[in-house]
């Protein structure tokens, strides 16, 4: 496939017409003239087409699911299905204010509540807080909850230590210190959990086990009955990392598997748009324990009536304004009631059905550290093309040239070189062997060519290290050190 | 079922033919029995015309706010948002691409971020912004974990007259590091803060930051947040602000803010029952390194052109792990092209413009609702925007909103902590003047009031 991405000249938005010069704000009645804006906002006037044709060659010089296939190994990238899109904006959902009388979004609360009921089945946990905004947020949460548990059971000055695989996602370690946890890692075997490692290192200190299964190496952790045993005997919580749930969906569920809470990620799973960063929606998922300690409100149901509930005193209170995500909320539910009981099932089993089959193939082309049976992605190293000076870097940058997009890169750490591939179930067998072949193509290309990419985008390789050594970060930064950039024509210039 | 798994039966036949494996089934055959669930106990799938008529005959149940009078405000806004800032969000480009770890296959987005960046700079007042946070509150709460950072102690000062949730946000930021969330008493007359608290609790030593807001909870302009930073000295000032507001309003950068966050909702996000919202998030450079979230910098590709990427991602927890400034990882990239498409389809005019406009009818709908009896229009003796506060003698907020509620009318929003156990409080409104609300909207709410505000039952 010849792939040739959009590269257009176009200005930054602030060269697109002339800044006017500085004049006043206009002032408003009554405000202290300290607290008068004396120079309005500096930004350029432009007509609508204007704006939009600019944003439109922006738009184009970037991936999308509907232009590239992600192969971005624990992000999960499938299709956000448009009808979703079409429903968040139905006038019933986008035109409600969190501070409405319940009596008004009776059916916004039903949405939600009805998702809650759905997620709860999914998860095999029963309490459902759909407030926090992403993954990360969840995880937060989620550890305050443990926290303020142990504080009720009189434990939480003992039990100060999270424990995490060293093959956890970055945003486990760095939650459980933001919630003033110390972290413990626990070396992988054979890239699952050491159950031995485990018991050695449990005792009671431990707050709580941080797990994601299957894991960041593709693995489902086969001793996760014998692990959750471990974590509960040292009197710990065990705690669900949902990044990964979609291999499992209607296979098994956290709750059969012994987690004591859970997040799960709607813009993973549940096809909710990754919107170039964001937003999320971080579900939390809570069993009798530590149910009790989830965010308020709850939305409880009474005959036909829905309301929200801020009555749970062991609550930790609020994470987030208002309700959590509920245009992404709607977005989810409407992608579960579509699939339904089979089609979560054949969602992860498609899912482990490419990543094996891909696995399969590009085992051939590069070393897989682990064993070959995978769930929803799997791990390559790329060590081998060191020793013709080619790292894994340049073979993403190869791959972004014939128009998919890399996989994840250099993660987890323990294995030399990863290069970590998840294709998920809205990718086609064509797809998957066009990725398979683009693959085979770029390990197979000269050390030269693979230094070289990407050609065909709108930029060549982009140099990170200069970005960060002197940083360039706003229109501020480069007026300053372009004095003179408004003559200086249209690029923004780079020093 | 919708198709969105390709052909399924025909391709799984193939797939599993070149792995040599008779089903899909002993792909799982690493998931222990004893591990496995039987049916979720959900009900079958349904197909996509099904699924809309399921949907809509649920959100029949909801009354948008265009069925109202709606004087609803706070930190989310109900404003119209211009139809080419939701068909910008619409390209696939932008709200299906991943978080741009790929410059090269990401410079539509990093650009945009790195303009709206800009535009929260130029608002602001300060040097750098990053890429967004969650909403307004967890940037408060990011705000104050980096005043921790760059000053000791452990109480953070926040106006008692903050928004309860933002408050309750604020302590769950609190927790880990084991930081005082402190409220700074307000004048009863004007609502603004109470400096002498400010200045005594400052010579304690044990002040780490100071969180103010502008406009502040009740909606008003407190002239006092000009004497801040003289009475914190090197003690972190973080302010938050509406980034309307700041288009009329003194940068808070230019009277010694340290960090500036802020709800970016209102530039072009529905506010969709309160989700998703923007964070918005200003420091200064010396500060850069210690700040939480992405941030898109300028650089050169290979050539020495322009380009952009992400950028000091050494803070980041992908790379710092537990040492990482925070654990934000997905953030509102969309919504942040959303702020700055809206602001450049408006246009810096066309914003204050309409600063101005909603500050005069607010003076308009005051002006109706004042001499009530039963209500204090507004309650507090202090300048303001678009919003203020009433309060309510003879009736509670509760009783007198549902009144208005029956004559569809939206009439502002309960400050009070709903929570059981809250101490009582006096019955206090924010009214907000909505760019919908007309003339006879205001008419039509001061009628009403009138009767709603009455004691006893209606």
């Amino acid at each position: 496939m010849t792939f040739r991405q959009a590269r257009w000249d176009e200005p930054a938005v602030w060269d697109l017409a002339p800044i006017a010069p500085p004049e006043p704000a206009p002032a408003v009645a009554g405000l202290p003239e300290r607290m008068r804006r004396k120079e309005r906002l500096r930004w350029p006037e432009l007509s609508e087409l204007q704006v939009l044709r600019h944003y439109t060659r922006l738009s184009q010089m970037n991936f999308g699911i509907e232009t590239s296939p992600y192969a971005l190994g624990s992000c999960t990238m499938k299709y956000n299905p448009r009808v979703s899109e079409v429903l968040a904006r139905r006038k019933g959902a986008a035109e409600l204010h969190p501070n409405q009388p319940e009596s008004t979004v009776q059916g916004a609360l039903e949405i939600l509540w009805r998702l809650e009921r759905l997620l709860a089945k999914v998860t095999g946990l029963p309490e459902i807080s759909l407030q926090p905004g992403a993954g990360a947020h969840g995880e937060y949460a989620a550890l305050l909850m443990v926290r303020a548990y142990f504080r009720d059971q009189g434990q939480l000055e003992r039990r100060t230590e999270v424990l995490l695989p060293d093959t956890a996602h970055g945003t486990n370690p760095a939650s459980a210190a933001m919630a003033g946890f110390t972290t413990r890692e626990i070396a992988s075997k054979e890239g699952c959990v050491d159950l031995e490692a485990l018991k050695a290192a449990v005792n009671d200190r431990t707050a709580c086990f941080m797990l994601t299964n299957p894991n960041t190496a593709g693995l489902f952790e086969s001793q996760i009955l014998e692990i959750a045993e471990t974590v509960h005997g040292a009197g710990g919580m065990l705690y669900y990392d949902g990044a990964n749930l979609n291999a499992i969906l209607g296979i098994t569920h956290p709750g059969r598997m012994g987690f004591d809470v859970a997040h799960l990620n709607l813009h993973k799973t549940f096809a909710t748009p990754h919107g170039g960063g964001g937003p999320g929606a971080g579900v939390l998922a809570a069993g009798e324990a530590l149910g009790p300690y989830l965010p308020i409100p709850r939305i409880v149901k009474n005959g036909r009536k829905f309301r929200l509930d801020y009555d749970r005193p062991k609550s930790i209170g609020k994470i987030k304004s208002a309700y959590g995500n509920f245009g992404l909320d709607l977005r989810a539910y409407a992608f579960a009631i579509s699939h339904g009981e089979a089609g979560l099932q054949h969602v992860a089993r498609r899912s482990v059905l490419n990543s094996n089959y891909l696995g399969h193939r590009l085992g051939k082309s590069l070393p897989r550290p682990f064993r070959t049976l995978v769930k929803h992605e799997f791990l390559l190293s790329g060590t081998p093309l060191k020793a013709h000076g080619v790292r894994t870097l340049d073979l993403a940058k190869r791959l972004l040239d014939e128009g998919v997009h890399a996989p994840t890169i250099y993660f987890p750490a323990i294995v030399d070189e990863a290069i970590m591939i998840e294709l998920p179930e809205t990718e086609s067998r064509r797809d998957l062997d066009e990725f398979a072949s683009a693959f085979e193509q770029a390990v197979n290309d000269t050390p030269e060519n693979l230094h070289a990419a990407p050609q065909h985008l709108a930029v060549k390789r982009v140099d990170e290290v200069r970005a960060a050594r002197e940083p360039i970060l706003s229109w501020k930064d480069v007026r300053r050190r372009t004095p003179n950039h408004e003559k200086a024509g249209p690029v923004p210039s780079v020093p | 079922m919708a198709r969105w798994i390709p052909d399924e039966a025909g391709e799984e036949a193939g797939l599993l033919e070149a792995l040599g494996i008779p089903s899909v089934d002993s792909l799982f055959a690493d998931v222990p029995k004893k591990a496995r669930i039987g049916r979720l106990g959900i009900a079958a799938g349904l197909e996509e015309p099904e699924v809309v008529a399921h949907i809509d005959k649920i959100l029949e149940r909801n009354r948008p706010l265009s069925k109202f009078s709606n004087f609803l405000g706070g930190r989310i806004s109900s404003r119209y948002v211009p139809a080419a800032v939701d068909s910008i969000l619409q390209r696939s480009e932008f709200y299906t691409s991943y978080t741009p770890y790929q410059p090269e296959a990401s410079q539509g987005m990093l650009r945009t971020l790195f303009e709206f960046q800009s535009l929260w700079v130029e608002l602001t007042g300060l040097d750098a912004a990053n890429a967004s946070l969650y909403d307004g509150a967890t940037a408060s709460g990011e705000a104050m974990l980096l005043c921790r950072r760059l000053h000791e102690g452990h109480r953070f000062l926040v106006p008692a007259s903050l928004p309860w949730e933002e408050k309750s946000v604020l302590r769950n930021y609190a927790v880990g590091p084991g930081l005082t969330v402190e409220e700074i008493p307000f004048d009863p007359r004007t609502g603004n803060l109470d400096l002498e608290f400010v200045r005594t609790a400052v010579r304690s030593h044990d002040v780490f930051g100071l969180l103010a807001d502008v406009p502040n909870g009740f909606g008003h302009v407190d002239e006092g947040l000009w004497d801040l930073k003289g009475l914190l000295g090197d003690v972190p000032l973080v302010v938050s602000a509406d980034p309307l507001a700041l288009t009329v309003l003194e940068p808070p950068g230019n009277y010694g803010a340290d960090v500036v966050v802020g709800e970016g909702q209102g530039f072009g996000i529905a506010p969709s029952y309160g989700g998703p919202l923007l964070g918005l998030f200003a420091c200064r450079r010396e500060h850069l390194r210690l700040t939480p979230g992405r941030i898109v910098g300028a650089t050169v590709d290979a050539d020495g052109a322009p380009a952009y990427s992400l950028t000091l991602q050494t803070r980041e927890q992908h790379i710092r792990r537990s040492r990482a400034t925070s654990n934000i990882c997905t953030n509102q990239g969309l919504m942040a092209v959303a702020f700055v498409v809206y602001a450049s389809v408006v246009g810096p005019r066309g914003l204050a413009a309409l600063q101005v406009a909603l500050a005069e009818k607010a003076r308009t709908l005051a002006s109706a609702l004042g001499g009530i009896e039963g209500v204090q229009a507004p309650r507090f003796e202090a300048p303001y925007l678009g919003e203020f506060t009433i309060e309510l003698s003879h009736t509670s907020e509760e009783t007198f909103l549902d009144r208005l509620r029956r004559r569809r009318i939206l009439g502002g929003v309960p400050l009070h902590d709903p929570r059981p156990g809250t101490p009582a409080a006096p019955a206090r409104i924010l009214v907000a003047a909505t760019d919908t609300a007309t003339e006879k909207d205001i008419q039509k709410y001061a009628r009403a009031a009138r009767a709603a505000a009455a004691g006893g039952s209606a």
